[in-house]
């Protein structure tokens, strides 16, 4: 079970990470907001955490190896390409007005 | 395996003695009582197919009514009915269980196992699947269809503008669907990580076996959101809480949300297992292997995780923020990456092998000329300011049936030519197949080209009719002739495999070379599958040892001892797929169709207003699951018992982790992803809905918090304590009562929110808070049920298995756990408004 949840971590992480950044911007555009907060900043902020945890991520499968080759193999794949989905998804906080 | 001598007349016998053991009760009555897989499969796979034709029907009403312009044919209260059944039709009645039918039939074989996990789970969710299809199909027949779309877009499907039960017929008889769709995807998931053959560590499972795993999951995950969704829109109809009605703190876009957190993931749970049966008939059609075996796999992983982080493309005219645009639009084109990954390893493949032109083959050229123009034209989809303009026209409807149809009829049409010497030991004389490929593909093309194109010069999707003068007709006239044709070459389709299914040639075993064990078995396969449980040692057990079959027939593999006469299957490790534990699979019996008939009976009573009927029929769901388990769980301990090879294993329900304990791990999954639905529900109103704050929070008293945080506690330790009680031989009684009075607890809290706040119709705060206190209510009193279920097995006499206590402890985690999220939820804005 562990190799199988080896597998689906990296992505997971990736989704939980894509969704908080979502709901973290949906708070900022909310009422709930409070106005002295820059919203930018903290969702660059959320995005840099989401980053960092992805490429702990990564750091982890790699430390830690499986002792099926094949299970290594494929999270190694997986993690790194959930890392460069994790950039690549959160760029748009970088260029792009937040509440607009 | 052994190197015994082979005596003569061996496997003769084995066969007899496994057919006495597996076989079907006899005659009409064995239909209902069987719960073979092979039968359950060939039923679901006819009904499946059944659904196609009726939603293949209703798309030539929606093409004949298109095909001139004010066309008299069908008014706009008729088109409205018959493209939201169609739609629903073929995504929920025909497209899933289609490859959950393909699914039950070939994965025993091609695991090298037996039976499913669970054969009854299966027997109920097929039957759950044809009551409410039927009820959905019954209630268009006299014209109560649900006419709003295939996703049910409130407030057009709120009770103001769809009075009538056509909404309501739609949200329980899917329910029921989605609740069949996920007893199915239990079973599938158990079976694959648990039950192979032995040797067959993750990296040597057949490529299928890691799709259909995937999408298993994907489907806990995905229904979930939408049953939610269902809840609330119906509640909102019968009862008038008022999820999404703006006015009392509702808002429509929830339900959006809620959707297509399920509608996107399912567009990929749909097409998902049709890669897996392309990567499956390719190498063979190729005369090679899969290329790049370990990148499919994780291309298939990442895209199914993916697919859950694309909702929002589908909602982006609702006026979202640009980012939120940004976002969806970034991740949506990530796709591509995974998509591309399997075709270019389907292509590789194609390249390093020798091609043959058989039929399977020719369909999926089919589907490679299709799908690619389906996923360049979604590209194109993601694209923000493209999506816009061709937003609800008939471009995406061209979109979606390339993808649909390119990429998940066609591959299934192939899979059933490729299966079907394997399922009726059968093969096609005739060439009717080539020319209905020739009729379909082509007309294909046709019809959803032109369709593309009128979508471009902007006629609306969903509008019954258009007017003259536009340069529309010739474009629709095209589209709707070609598409007759179309629909002529599916009946030749489905004609020549009746045909060939009923009066085919006889063949010889695996005629199209294939290496994986499904062709190991005898043609067709019997109701036993494998005499023997085979030992594998590489990915592709029929090229490593051509006389596997022979030898499985002879029972040189597990389980070859039919002197304990019951139905037995090999457990494995999951990852290395050594043997672990003897499973025995249960007998003939009519109890899983009397469940749905029971769960079918309490999901669509209230169509009728008969709630005092659904309730009564819940009562009966309770009480037949229960005589289930308990005729089921076995009644003296084995200890160890012979396997074969010198294993000396423990029988399944003796041991801690037994295969219900695994099943309800992932029941579970998909009731976490329901719970989280829900908070994010409650979230979403919180913060975005318009007229919130609601005029008061509920402020919460001592009392009830104490309650909660104690029941939770007690909820958690109690079977605990029971379990180890159990396992060291000790007295059981106080931990149960403990586990009681913590779920009673529970419960009393719970009330405690519905007591304070007794009208949940008044605003969508309260109805929430109905809705989560219901949540912790319904699994105390699930909690409660099940032990006493434990208790009455102690008191009984029949002794208690560690395995069953360590069961309802899971159960009991979650009820405490959620339990206690849940009324924190509830508590929390009161506690600092
Ligand atoms: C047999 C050939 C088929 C034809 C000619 C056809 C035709 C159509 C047409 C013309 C519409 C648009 C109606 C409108 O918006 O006014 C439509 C909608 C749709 N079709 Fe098909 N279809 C076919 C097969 C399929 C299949 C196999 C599937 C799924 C597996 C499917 C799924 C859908 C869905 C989901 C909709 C959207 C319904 C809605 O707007 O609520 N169709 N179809
Ligand atoms: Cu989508």
């Amino acid at each position: 079970m562990t190799n199988i949840l080896r597998l689906a971590l990296p992505f997971t992480i990736w989704l939980i990470g894509f969704s908080a950044i979502y709901a973290l911007q949906g708070l900022t555009c909310s009422r709930h907001w409070p106005e002295e907060l820059e919203p930018r900043l903290a969702l660059i902020g959320g995005a840099a955490v989401f980053v960092v945890i992805q490429g702990l991520a990564l750091a982890a499968l790699l430390a830690l190896q499986s002792q099926s080759r094949f299970v290594q193999t494929a999270a190694t794949i997986l993690g790194t390409a959930a890392l460069a989905a994790a950039l690549w998804t959160v760029l748009p906080v970088l260029t792009i007005t937040v509440c607009g | 395996m052994t190197q015994k001598p082979p005596r003569r007349g061996t496997a003769l016998r084995l066969h007899r003695q496994l057919e006495r053991i597996w076989s079907p009760d006899p005659r009409f009555r064995g239909w209902l009582t069987t719960n073979n897989n092979n039968d359950v499969g060939r039923l679901f796979l006819a009904v499946a197919t059944l659904f196609f034709v009726i939603g293949g029907l209703l798309a030539m009403l929606i093409r004949a009514q298109l095909a001139t312009p004010g066309s008299a044919f069908m008014g706009p209260e008729a088109y409205n009915q018959v493209f939201t059944m169609h739609g629903t039709v073929m995504m929920f009645l025909f497209a899933i269980p289609f490859f959950e039918a393909l699914a039950v039939l070939l994965l025993p074989g091609m695991l090298g196992t037996r039976d499913l996990a669970f054969p009854r789970l299966g027997v109920y969710g097929l039957w759950v699947y044809i009551f409410g299809g039927s009820a959905v199909i019954v209630a268009m027949l006299m014209g109560l269809s649900p006419d709003g779309g295939w996703f049910m877009y409130p407030p057009l499907s709120s009770a103001a503008f769809s009075p009538g039960i056509g909404a309501d017929v739609w949200l329980l008889g899917i329910t029921s669907i989605e609740v069949s769709a996920i007893a199915t995807a239990v079973e599938i998931v158990v079976t694959v990580l648990r039950y192979r053959a032995a040797g067959m560590s993750l990296s040597r499972m057949p490529i299928f076996a890691w799709y259909i795993l995937v999408v298993a999951v994907m489907i806990l995950t995905a229904f979930p959101p939408m049953i939610l969704g269902s809840l609330l829109l119906e509640t909102e109809r019968a009862l008038g809480w008022p999820f999404f009605q703006v006015e009392n703190g509702g808002d429509p876009l929830l339900w959006q949300h809620l959707f297509w957190l399920f509608g996107h993931p399912e567009v990929y749970i749909i097409f998902l297992p049709a890669a897996g049966m392309i990567a499956t008939i390719l190498p063979v059609m190729a005369r090679t292997t899969l290329l790049g075996y370990g990148w499919v796999v994780a291309a298939a992983v990442s895209l199914a995780v993916l697919s859950f982080g694309l909702w929002v493309h589908h909602m982006f005219t609702t006026g979202i923020p640009h980012l939120g645009l940004a976002f969806f639009s970034a991740a949506s084109t990530l796709v591509a990456v995974p998509t591309s990954i399997m075709i270019f390893s389907w292509i590789g493949t194609l390249w390093k092998g020798r091609v043959q032109m058989k039929l399977p083959m020719l369909w999926l050229l089919g589907f490679f000329a299709t799908f690619v123009i389906g996923g360049l034209t979604g590209v194109m989809l993601a694209i923000v300011p493209f999506n816009w303009q061709v937003h609800d026209t008939h471009f995406v409807v061209a979109h979606l049936h390339y993808v649909l149809i390119g990429g998940y009829v066609f591959p299934m049409i192939a899979a059933v030519y490729y299966f079907q010497p394997l399922l009726t030991g059968r093969f096609h004389y005739f060439r009717l197949g080539a020319v209905a490929f020739w009729l379909v593909v082509p007309a294909f093309h046709i019809t959803f080209l032109a369709v593309h194109v009128v979508g471009l010069l902007g006629q609306r999707r969903r509008t019954w009719t258009y007017d003259e003068g536009q340069g529309w007709e010739l474009l629709n006239l095209i589209a709707s002739t070609a598409s007759f044709v179309m629909a002529i070459g599916f009946a030749l389709v489905i004609l020549d495999i009746g045909i060939t299914t009923f009066s085919g040639l006889r063949g010889k075993r695996n005629p199209w070379g294939a290496t994986t064990l499904e062709w190991a078995a005898p043609m067709p396969s019997p109701a036993y599958g494998f005499a023997s449980i085979p030992i594998v040692r590489g990915r592709y057990p029929l090229t490593d040892d051509p006389d596997l079959p022979q030898r499985i027939a002879r029972g040189e593999g597990y389980l070859a001892d039919t002197s304990r006469n019951r139905r037995e299957a090999l457990i494995v490790t999951t990852t290395t797929g050594k043997p672990l534990q003897v499973a025995v699979m249960p007998g003939n019996s009519a109890l899983p169709i009397l469940l749905a008939v029971v769960t079918s009976t309490s999901f669509l009573a209230p169509l009728v207003q008969a709630y005092w009927l659904s309730a009564l029929a819940l009562v009966g769901v309770v009480i037949v699951a229960l005589v289930w388990v308990w005729t089921t769980a076995p009644r003296q301990s084995e200890g160890l018992v012979d396997a074969g090879h010198g294993a000396r294993l423990p029988v399944a329900a003796e041991s801690p982790d037994p295969p219900g304990w695994w099943g309800s791990l992932f029941l579970l999954v998909a009731d976490g992803v329901h719970f989280g639905s829900l908070m994010f529900g409650y979230a979403f109103l919180w913060t975005v809905a318009p007229n919130w704050p609601p005029p008061s929070y509920l402020v919460p008293t001592l009392l009830p918090v104490l309650l909660a945080l104690g029941g939770a506690a007690a909820l958690a330790a109690g079977p605990r304590l029971a379990a180890r009680a159990v396992a060291t031989g000790h007295r059981t009684a106080l931990a149960l009562v403990l586990s009681l009075f913590g779920a009673l607890s529970l419960a009393t809290a719970a009330a405690s929110v519905m007591l304070a706040r007794q009208d949940p119709a008044g605003h969508a705060y309260d109805a929430a808070l109905w809705l989560l206190a219901g949540h912790v209510g319904f699994h105390a009193a699930l909690a409660v049920i099940m032990l006493g279920y434990l208790a009455l097995r102690r008191i009984s006499g029949h002794g208690l298995r560690v395995g069953e206590a360590r069961i309802v402890s899971l159960w009991a985690d979650f009820t405490a756990a959620t339990g206690l999220v849940a009324l924190a939820a509830a508590w929390l804005p009161g506690t600092f408004a």
